[in-house]
């Protein structure tokens, strides 16, 4: 092989490898990438059932429901608009009512949400409401604190 | 008292060095005595880091930043390590490790004044941009405007010993590219001999060793106290760590290759801008609060603009003396279709399209959401199918990239490694045929066993075995490559061949763990320093004499009024069965057993990494 055609031989191969990266990003990015909502933007005549998406809120007060030491029932909710949630498995230990959570998972249908996943949020600067009150009643309270 | 003391010198050493920046073109300094200056400094700045930490030792809550992280009984450890456990502390400890750097290169030897001089006017110069930041934005010594003798506590999920070490040492690899970037960009204008690449190798592999145990610590964490299993996520914040420990790796492995050639030396130099402004840019996105993590950092719109500014002012400094600024003295580049030149410019191809696939990744739903106002999210699924597959003609590259030669296309011994390869694939074929046949785990398996065995032949029919240290020193490129074949194997098993369990158990329930029989004995809570523990005790493998004790639960820790799950783990060589302790509704108990088949392989393959980069920083 000649000095010339191994260096064309190299620069096809390279063109090859970052062809099929692009293929591979733009094919990816179609298939696996779920949408993100919050409760109100859901359109009920609009839900593809089982299509994989992401939904943020709070937990509704008082809409905890546990049904079995795995199964769990909750609403979620933007104060708009709320869905009910199921979900089996553990909880994140953050997970509480009137938190803020984000859910993954899919209709079942028209009006029930299974979740996969659910993730409540880390936050250094997170404040439990009860200290809240606290600061709240003593007038230490500072806007800062979320 | 002690934040007086912090934020005064705080600014005396930022002052010490915009005095420096200006010495270029105003005062002329000897050497020595600038070098005073830059180590006077460097002191100044990790004063004020200590006085800092000593308000959290002493529990200081009239500053400010203490109140809001720390608690007067937390143990003394989390009292340190809440020094860095917040955005105002971190970014100091960012610029104290900085100035270390520059303490420490002020030191270097035979390398030339006039370069080592600008290298630390640069640094210098991002001491100052990065000081700046910290007093106008994020300043740590602020005075708390109330009277309170209690403070809000540190996040107890931070509480851990893995979590207080796991800063520090992630931010000496992001920090330590910043030595890096000045020396390439002070090579460029200095346009010296090649001095200045190997006094950039040693740097650059001292940061990205520094990475590489930062990123595991950070993922051993997640590991065992997130509870979810795994040990990546593919979350924003992890990727962010990603992109500069692959950029690194690329740089790293140019600058061992380099032999004056034009074509790499630039390269180089692009390289080590781009590790640096990655780090920059992590920062950025972490701390503005654009994306939206699970890790979820405190956000400040004014922190993020002027990171951003500060991401600017370096990216487009760094990479304008680039294009403006040409390399001497050089070597045209032999390339031919399969030597060690080829090899590596594959490899760098390769992980810049990692990099990049990456970071598209990352920053791909703030792209969406600024042009369609449509909110998405990339997950796992995403970096999997597109990162693994770009990988894996690198790793099979990587085999027998060792062994190549710089001037031919020929290679030694090539019928043994062609046998060795077939043997090899037909015996993970027989293999993986017992065990549940499955694509993925079969070409991970090949892949890492492949490395480890290729490296093995190389180092035997190429070199006379002698235990010795410079042989280890020798054989070194071979035994990072083994280590990174052990990580695939850990990396493949523990993801594919993960098999998950769930039970529902009263206490005094048997129930079967592969083929042992567990007994969930009973749950107890006790009463710690800082937090309430709650634990099931789960004795496993029963029938046998010396059955293990496994604990898992939960900590609630009343101060923050948070809990955290604390994952019960038997570590055994070639597994870990991971309980995690769920609901209980009615005494029942849900628990869910995770058997990760050589997870310890990769930590095991990290640690070879770790080895091997420490022993290269030894060798010229």
């Amino acid at each position: 092989m000649s000095l010339r055609f191994q260096r064309l031989l190299f620069i096809l191969l390279t063109l090859v490898i970052i062809l099929s990266a692009v293929l591979l990003i733009l094919y990816n990015t179609r298939e696996n990438v779920s949408y993100f909502y919050t409760p109100s933007e859901i359109d009920k005549s609009d839900i593809i059932i089982n299509k994989i998406i992401r939904i943020g809120g709070f937990v509704e007060n008082n809409s905890f429901n546990k049904i079995s030491s795995s199964s769990f029932k909750f609403k979620i909710t933007d104060e708009k608009a709320s869905i009910l949630v199921t979900f089996k498995g553990i909880l994140p230990d953050l997970f509480r009512e009137g938190q803020g959570a984000v859910i993954e998972g899919a209709f079942v249908d028209k009006n029930i949400f299974n979740a996969t996943n659910v993730f409540a949020k880390h936050d250094e600067n997170y404040m439990p409401a009860s200290i809240k009150e606290d600061l709240k009643d003593t007038g230490y309270w500072n806007k800062k604190y979320k | 008292m002690s934040s007086l003391v912090g934020f005064l010198s705080l600014v005396f050493a930022i002052g010490i060095n915009f005095y420096l920046f200006l010495s270029r073109y105003i005062f002329k300094f000897q050497k020595q005595k600038f070098n005073l200056f830059i180590r006077f400094s460097s002191l100044l700045t990790l004063l004020s880091f200590f006085s800092l930490m000593y308000a959290y030792v002493v529990s200081d809550f009239s500053n400010y930043n203490v109140f809001q992280n720390s608690h007067s009984n937390k143990p003394l450890i989390y009292k340190i390590s809440g020094t860095w456990g917040n955005h105002e502390g971190s970014m100091l400890l960012w610029l104290c490790i900085l100035s270390i750097f520059s303490f420490f290169f002020s030191f270097t030897k035979n390398i030339e004044d006039n370069f080592q001089k600008l290298t630390l006017i640069i640094q210098a110069f991002l001491h100052i941009l990065f000081g700046l930041f910290i007093v106008f934005t994020s300043n740590p010594f602020l005075v708390n405007s109330i009277l309170v003798n209690e403070g809000l506590g540190l996040n107890p999920i931070l509480q851990d010993p893995g979590l207080a070490v796991h800063p520090p040492i992630l931010y000496a690899g992001y920090v330590g590219y910043s030595i890096v970037f000045s020396i390439a960009i002070a090579g460029l204008f200095q346009n010296t001999d090649d001095e200045w690449l190997y006094v950039a190798k040693k740097w650059s592999l001292i940061s990205w060793t520094f990475l590489t145990g930062g990123i595991a610590l950070g993922s051993y964490w997640a590991y065992y106290e997130l509870g979810w299993g795994g040990w990546w996520f593919w979350d924003p914040v992890e990727n962010i760590s990603l992109m500069p420990w692959i950029a690194g790796l690329a740089l790293v492995h140019s600058l061992m290759m380099v032999r004056g050639e034009q074509a790499i030396k630039k390269w180089i130099v692009f390289l080590s801008i781009l590790c640096f402004s990655l780090s920059v840019f992590g920062t950025f996105l972490v701390r503005s609060g654009i994306l939206t993590s699970v890790h979820s950092f405190a956000a400040d719109a004014s922190r993020g603009i002027f990171i951003l500014l500060i991401f600017f002012i370096v990216t487009g400094f760094g990479f304008l003396v680039f294009l403006l600024k040409e390399p001497k003295k050089s070597n045209a580049l032999n390339l031919l279709f399969i030597n060690k030149v080829s090899a590596l410019v594959i490899n760098n191809i390769l992980m810049i399209i990692a990099t990049l696939t990456i970071l598209l990744g990352t920053i791909y739903p703030i792209i969406i959401e600024v042009l369609y106002n449509k909110r998405i999210s990339v997950g796992g699924p995403y970096f999997n199918s597109t990162v693994i597959p770009i990988m894996i003609p690198g790793f099979l590259l990587m085999s027998i990239a060792p062994i190549l030669s710089w001037q031919t296309n020929k290679i030694n011994n090539s019928k043994k490694y062609v046998l060795a390869f077939i043997i090899l694939s037909v015996l993970v074929l027989i293999q993986s045929y017992f065990l549940d046949f499955n694509t993925w785990g079969f070409v991970g398996l090949l892949l890492g066993f492949w490395i480890i065995l290729a490296s093995i032949i190389a180092i035997f029919s190429s070199y006379k075995i002698k235990i010795n240290i410079k042989f280890f020193k020798i054989i070194n490129p071979h035994v990072a490559h083994i280590g990174v074949g052990i990580a695939i194997i850990g990396i493949t098993c523990s993801s594919v061949f993960q098999n998950e369990l769930d039970f529902n158990l009263n206490e005094g329930d048997k129930f079967n763990v592969n083929g042992k029989t567990v007994l969930f004995e009973k749950i107890e809570t006790t009463n710690e320093i800082n937090f309430q523990s709650l634990r099931g005790k789960f004795l496993f493998d029963i029938e046998k004499n010396q059955s293990k004790e496994i604990e898992a639960g939960k900590n609630y820790y009343p101060v923050s009024k948070m809990i955290t799950s604390e994952a019960g783990i038997l570590h055994q060589w070639n597994k870990d069965i991971y309980f995690i302790l769920g609901d209980q509704k009615n005494n029942e108990w849900f628990v869910k057993v995770l058997i990760n088949p050589f997870v310890s392989f990769i930590w095991l393959g990290v640690i070879i990494m770790i080895y091997s980069g420490l022993i290269a920083v030894t060798r010229r």
